[in-house]
């Protein structure tokens, strides 16, 4: 544990940071209703840098930071015109334009350098993982000098005039141009638009919203960085996972945080049963339809609970299913040793010769054959016992999927007690 | 004006020594530099990939088919490695069976088989093999015998030549191996780390331990785990050295080298990919320089710095 806090606690020093001032710049961004600017933003202030290169500067010196800068601040002032032209095409169309041209001309450019490649690359990806308090140092004074900015110039940023345009498109680029570096473009999406979302959800005023903004995002970051360690994924797409998670929760509590919390519950379920009866009745028809395809419901409820195939198999396909699972673990155990054997050989005290690794290959290749067949067993097994019972377990499946079905369980109960009444009087 | 004339000439006579030339299209700079090993001053060939790219990644261009379409005879890779390439095979119409096709990786043994499709697992993910084996210098044999009997078959009347070519070459090759064998001999039972799987082969030959990859699956970020699992490694085993090829990113062997207060040797794997690799025999005086300095360098260990307690 002590393990994870020491390398992922610099992490989230700097997601907290980035958090903080995108939920900012998001509610901001959400109110404009310029949802994609940001990568707009980053992709030119990557062209800029790429230039730099281009002129020989190095990669991560002052100069190719001022050309990213410079570049930024260019596509800052398109963007603020593109609300004057956007009468008839929408702002987001435009700014989706200088995306996609940014990114093509820096391609282009990459083309003329290829020691640039990797360079542009970085620019755009970024990993939260390998931030540090370097970084810190960086971008603690800057955002809080911009936050101070727009705190100063609020009147004029809310007044939504060319100038308040243009300096909120500045200093937004400025944020994006370090915070893309740092965290990569779909992390810094997420952190602008998600945490904002959720505080426009639950709240009204700007303060309110920010406050919530920052809570949900501090909370998903947390559990971003905690589930990339447990669970051993990359970290930015895991965080990514998390806050849209996040918000999907957040979707979910709204009804029962703002409306009737009993009408929100009756919903809830009502939607839910249907959902669960779709699922049911579209893999019921699947099975009868294609036994032999993937059953994606039954599938994945197999792989959880193993037993269940014990329920429909006869005992010598659980057997043979059994066997086959074994062997074909067997099988892979062994090709990882003689693949082992070989690795460690490249430096033990024995070496191998060409040949033995050549025999060793094809052992290799014989065990994954191997494997492959006795893959193709279990699959064959749970494909026939499947075809068998597919007329009973489809039908079954077919009407427990109609009981469940929101509304029909309880017209079919009033039909049967309308009935009752009519053939019961004569006696 | 009858300089001019003469010029005329002369300018003619070399274009037709040009034509005469053979046209070569290779995938990569390595096959390109033995393959002009082999063919000495009678081929002119042209590397699709410049040095500096994945040449995993790499984008065709409109070009590239014209390259294709002159050529009297075409090089690659193989074991997966340029799989782009078959795409502009079949835009030129050359099949495998086509005289002009070379696949080097023929009669190559192949490290880390995986089976015939891909699967999950360590390392790369290529189930016909780790397709780096240019860098085990002893396997330049076999290439340039796959290269020598296509360019035989393409050019009859200079067989002799190409053979002289090739056993001239692997003459100098085999003493350049010795020299870079006893240079590394200081690097028996030394753990190094790298980037990415990329020095099965060149580990191989040259007795080296490779202990860990920072990135194992290719393209996919290092996990937190991953990441805290190979700082471990390095302190545990005294890592002295983190091996990173010229084209790989540097953010995260960077990282873990700073974590962990060692060097990190900037290897070329293609040749080009570091200004010193000139050449096949060029890129291995390269990197065993890099290694020597990374070892020789002021960071001498996991010594300093934040430590990780298991």
């Amino acid at each position: 544990m002590s393990d994870a806090v020491l390398l992922l606690w610099p992490s989230f020093l700097v997601a907290l940071c980035l958090v903080g001032i995108h939920a900012y710049f998001g509610l901001q961004v959400l109110a404009r209703n310029v949802i994609f600017v940001d990568l707009a933003l980053a992709q030119v202030a990557a062209l800029g840098a790429t230039v730099a290169f281009m002129l020989g500067h190095p990669a991560q010196g002052t100069a190719a930071y001022g050309y990213s800068l410079g570049f930024t601040l260019l596509a800052a002032v398109l963007l603020t015109m593109t609300r004057v032209w956007s009468q008839r095409v929408s702002q987001e169309a435009l700014i989706g334009v200088i995306y996609v041209v940014a990114a093509a001309a820096a391609i282009l450019l990459i083309d003329r350098a290829p020691q640039g490649a990797e360079h542009l690359k970085q620019i755009l990806t970024g990993n939260i993982l390998t931030s540090g308090t370097d970084d810190l140092l960086v971008l603690v004074p800057l955002y809080a000098a911009i936050g101070g900015l727009h705190w100063v110039l609020r009147r004029q940023m809310q007044a939504h005039s060319l100038i308040g345009d243009l300096l909120f498109y500045a200093s937004f680029g400025v944020v994006v141009t370090s915070s893309v570096a740092v965290a990569g473009v779909l992390l810094v999406f997420s952190f602008l638009i998600i945490p904002a979302a959720i505080g426009v959800i639950f709240a009204d005023g700007l303060q309110r919203q920010l406050a919530i903004g920052w809570i949900a995002g501090t909370a998903a970051s947390a559990a971003g960085l905690a589930l990339s360690f447990v669970f051993d994924l990359p970290t930015g797409a895991t965080m990514v996972c998390t806050f849209g998670a996040a918000l999907a929760f957040a979707g979910l509590c709204y009804p029962f945080l703002r409306g009737d919390p009993r009408v929100a519950l009756r919903r809830g379920l009502v939607v839910m049963r249907a959902a669960v009866a779709l699922l049911l009745a579209g893999s019921a028809i699947q099975l009868m339809a294609l036994p032999r395809a993937d059953q994606p419901l039954l599938d994945s409820v197999e792989h959880f609970l193993p037993a269940l195939r014990g329920a429909y198999f006869s005992a010598s396909e659980v057997s043979t299913h059994e066997d086959a699972n074994e062997f074909a673990e067997r099988y892979r155990m062994q090709a990882e040793q003689l693949n082992e054997m070989e690795a460690r050989s490249r430096s033990g005290s024995e070496s191998i010769d060409d040949m033995t690794v050549r025999r060793l290959s094809s052992f290799v290749r014989s065990y994954s054959e191997m494997r492959k067949g006795e893959e193709f067993v279990m699959r064959e097994v749970r494909a026939r016992a499947r075809e068998r019972v597919r007329w009973v377990a489809g039908p079954v499946t077919l009407v427990l999927a109609l009981l469940i079905f929101p509304g029909i369980a309880g017209r079919l109960r009033r039909a049967i007690e309308n009935r009752r009444p009519r053939t019961a009087a004569p006696e | 004006m009858g300089v001019l004339v003469a010029a005329a000439v002369l300018v003619m006579a070399a274009d037709a020594r040009s034509d005469d030339r053979l046209a070569i299209v290779t995938t990569t700079t390595d096959l390109r530099s033995l393959v002009e090993a082999v063919g000495g001053d009678r081929v002119s060939v042209v590397s699709l990939v410049p040095p500096q790219l994945d040449p995993e990644d790499y984008q065709p261009k409109p070009q590239d088919v014209a390259r294709l379409k002159q050529a009297r005879m075409v090089v690659r890779v193989g074991l997966d490695f340029d799989v782009w390439f078959d795409r502009l095979l079949q835009q030129t119409g050359i099949g495998r069976r086509d005289p002009r096709y070379v696949d080097t990786s023929f009669a190559i043994a192949p490290l880390e088989v995986r089976g015939a499709t891909v699967g999950p697992g360590d390392g790369h993910a290529h189930g016909s093999g780790n397709p780096h084996y240019w860098l085990d210098p002893k396997n330049a044999d076999i290439v340039t015998g796959n290269i020598l009997e296509a360019l035989v078959r393409v050019d009859p009347h200079n067989a002799f030549g190409y053979e002289a070519n090739r056993l001239a070459f692997l003459k100098r090759l085999d003493g350049k191996l010795t020299e870079w064998e006893g240079k590394l001999a200081s690097f028996a039972n030394v753990p190094l780390v790298s980037y990415h799987n990329t020095w099965a082969y060149f580990a191989r030959r040259f007795r080296l331990d490779f202990v860990g990859f920072i990135e194992p699956r290719p393209g996919v970020p290092p996990s937190p785990f991953q990441l805290s699992s190979i700082i471990k490694t390095i302190q545990a085993r005294k890592v002295p050295i983190i091996v990173r090829a010229a084209h790989e990113p540097e953010r995260h062997a960077a990282f873990v080298a700073k974590r962990t207060n060692i060097a990190i040797a900037v290897l070329a794997a293609s040749v080009g990919a570091l200004p010193q690799a000139t050449d096949y025999l060029s890129l291995f005086d390269a990197n065993v320089a890099a290694l020597l300095a990374a070892k020789a360098g002021p960071k001498t260990g996991p010594k300093a710095g934040p430590r990780i307690e298991p």
